[in-house]
């Protein structure tokens, strides 16, 4: 993992829109090494400094090696965009675009194992640390460097859950929305892994939803092979039954076969976290109280 | 997107997955042209499970009987749905009943084969027989074997079932499936495979690459482009997915924001007084989470979705006006709690639309109480803005959850 703020960054999709090439700007204002932008038939220009190739192994030919693609491509190209930055030697991808289809994805992830390489998204903002390095969408108002890693499956929720950090006093060292889509590229374990291997991570916070496998995947993966502290809070303990809330997740989970099969049931994900000994917050504001009683502790 | 029954086996008859002969009836009197031969099975077309517990399916002998039950079906709703269609089948003699079903697991990001030999009506109630095999590479036919061994088959149908299992992975490849389920897939006496009923559904991120499908929704096709296409997900239609769900109206087509038309929003209903407008899946469900937690009811719901994509500064306005007037719609709201988190430049968007909301409806006669949570901003500025409406300000999630309770009182 290379998230300094000298890390090389190409964005894929520069100028498919005013929004993703506001997007590249914003990561560049923040610290962010943008060193190429990638739009097919608009190799030779530059947006703003940055210059343009139509091809990632162009990109990589004239800059060097890069360590990051920010993938800003429509959600049926995003494949191909991410097959081409692993093919150009990059091993970090962090695809903003949503509603990419989960087969796509399926494809993605086999080829991102084979080649170990790090996908977050579909449909995230992406990873920010603090004060150093924004790769996506972050909006940067609600963050400040601290000890507290955050991984969340929302990417408002995980700005709320910075926002309550920030203001009880502890900053972040790195937030990352693994994104909404069904499918994505990749997991609560292989982040927790990260944070719990980083030396500015003092505290985990997981955010997830009530709906969906992976929380409880993950709560016992805490139990068995993290050190850290970690907090959890679940969204949507009121929220109507169904799948009329949006996130796909929660679509494939009300079907009582997949879910029996899959050895998950929505009521017991809490007791997954509290048989984890993992601290459960009843709502955002909870976690920094949660947090800090945790830390004292260590 | 759920398909109905005769559609997903439309499907099925294009991969060669076997299929009863059957037809399709619009009204009752199709039936006096029935080509397929007595007794048959007519069944209801919609898209909920259980419909033999509630009536929808009939066996028939005869073109009298046959007249009347079709009648008491399309007067039948399940789940709130009433048939359009129904289909009308050859009766088959199974011998045994398994379940198949092919999807994908979210968690292992791959996609898995289910299997049982107890299929059927009581699928649900006989889940510890249920047998999975996740296709971790490149499919290729032994997954499916190793499923039908797994489900303990024996014999010729080791070959017939993952043939058949096979057929479901390649149709839920080709066409970006969420989900292929055949249950029951009836075995005769002389060890034929049927598909006696099946579920097929569509994902609808991907609907964009697959017109055939989306025709079969009845919807607008899209062009191909990602925000389009989110479209036929925003206004997706699962009237079954929760009773009270209803759909906006589409934006005004001809509004200068050349992105305010291209999706539509949600309202989910609920039973109290106070609406909730956010941004996001997550943040509105724990906006929920707080209303509910201080002892509040929520009303209803409207995710407005990422503001990033709202390119034209009033096209986020329109749509967070938009998002105003549905959720203020039903008239036990006493209060809107809006909660927004963005950048600034998004947030005085937000506040644009809540002022212009609340000027129409002032001019209208109609007074709404709004408490608006909003970050970081020159709150002297926006009161200023404000004048005499009706907001209240709030900065955090507990303060506007708080205001929103006591206010509706």
């Amino acid at each position: 993992m290379n998230l300094t703020p000298e890390s090389k960054v190409l964005v894929q999709g520069i100028t498919e829109s005013p929004a993703s090439t506001r997007a590249a700007l914003m990561m560049k204002a923040y610290g962010t090494n943008v060193v190429a932008g990638v739009s097919p038939g608009r190799g030779g220009l530059e947006v703003e400094g940055i210059p343009i190739f139509d091809l990632v192994e162009q990109a990589v030919a004239a800059v060097g090696h890069v360590d990051t693609a920010v993938i800003l491509v429509d959600a049926y190209s995003v494949l191909d965009a991410a097959l081409e930055a692993i093919a150009g030697g990059i091993r970090q991808i962090a695809i903003v675009t949503g509603g990419v289809p989960p087969l796509d994805m399926v494809h993605l992830v086999r080829k991102a194992e084979a080649t170990e390489t790090l996908v977050i998204g579909p449909n995230s903002p992406g990873i920010i640390v603090p004060d150093k390095l924004l790769l996506g969408t972050h909006p940067k108002e609600f963050y400040t460097p601290g000890p507290v890693g955050v991984i969340s499956r929302s990417s408002t929720l995980t700005y709320e859950v910075a926002l309550e950090l920030t203001e009880a006093g502890l900053g972040q060292s790195m937030a990352v929305c693994i994104g909404c889509d069904a499918i994505v590229g990749s997991s609560f374990m292989q982040w927790l892994q990260i944070l719990d291997e980083d030396d500015s991570t003092e505290a985990i916070v997981l955010v997830g939803e009530v709906g969906g496998w992976s929380e409880q995947a993950a709560a016992s993966y805490i139990a068995s092979a993290i050190d850290k502290p970690v907090v959890a809070y679940l969204a949507g303990r009121y929220a109507p039954k169904g799948p009329s809330l949006g996130h796909a997740g929660i679509l494939i989970s009300s079907r009582a076969a997949a879910q029996k099969a899959f050895g998950v049931t929505a009521p017991n994900k809490m007791a997954a976290f509290e048989e984890a000994d993992i601290p459960v917050a009843a709502r955002p504001s909870e976690i920094p109280k949660l947090l800090k009683k945790l830390l004292k502790k260590n | 997107m759920d398909l109905l029954e005769y559609q997903a086996k439309s499907l099925f008859r294009q991969m060669a997955i076997p299929i009863l002969p059957s037809q399709r009836i619009d009204n009752p009197a199709d039936l006096k042209g029935l080509k397929i031969p007595y007794p048959v099975v007519l069944k209801s077309q919609v898209r909920a499970g259980g419909r033999g517990r509630a009536g929808g399916i009939k066996f028939v002998e005869n073109t009298i009987d046959a007249v009347a039950a079709a009648q008491t079906i399309f007067n039948l709703p399940i789940e709130d749905e009433y048939p359009q269609v129904l289909l009308a089948e050859a009766k088959y003699d199974a011998d045994q009943e398994l379940y198949l079903a092919v999807l994908l697991d979210p968690v292992a990001r791959r996609p898995v084969l289910l299997g049982s030999r107890q299929g059927g009506m009581d699928v649900e109630g006989s889940i510890e027989q249920m047998q999975q095999v996740a296709v971790d590479q490149e499919f290729s036919p032994f997954y499916a074997r190793r499923l039908t061994l797994k489900m303990g088959l024996q014999g010729d149908l080791i070959q017939s079932v993952s043939t058949i299992v096979e057929k479901m992975y390649r149709l839920f490849v080709e066409k970006d499936l969420d989900l292929v389920e055949i249950n029951p897939l009836g075995i005769s006496p002389t060890g034929e495979v049927m598909a006696l009923d099946g579920k097929v559904t569509a994902n609808d991120d991907a609907l964009g690459r697959h017109p055939d499908l989306a025709a079969l929704s009845g919807k607008r096709q899209s062009s191909g482009l990602a925000r389009e296409r989110r479209s036929t997900h925003a206004s997706g239609d699962r009237p079954h997915s929760h009773s009270k769900a209803q759909q906006s109206p589409e934006f005004d087509p001809k509004s200068k924001s050349p992105i305010s038309n291209s999706e539509s929003l949600q309202l989910i209903e609920l039973d109290g007084n106070i609406a909730i407008l956010c941004n996001g899946v997550g943040l509105t469900m724990a906006t929920l989470d707080a209303v509910t937690h201080q002892g509040g009811k929520p009303a209803n719901f409207v995710n407005i979705g990422s503001l990033d994509r709202y390119d034209a500064a009033n096209a986020l306005r329109d749509r967070a006006e938009l998002g105003l007037e549905l959720v203020a719609q039903d008239k036990s709201v006493k209060v809107i709690l809006v909660n927004i988190l963005g950048s600034a430049s998004k947030t005085e968007e937000i506040i644009a639309a809540v002022a212009g909301y609340l000027e129409r409806k002032a001019r209208a006669n109609r007074h709404i109480q709004v408490v608006l949570r909003l970050v970081e901003i020159d709150a002297d500025a926006v009161k200023k803005r404000l004048g005499q409406l009706p907001v209240q300000l709030a900065s955090t999630l507990d303060e506007a959850a708080a205001a929103s309770v006591s206010s509706a009182k």
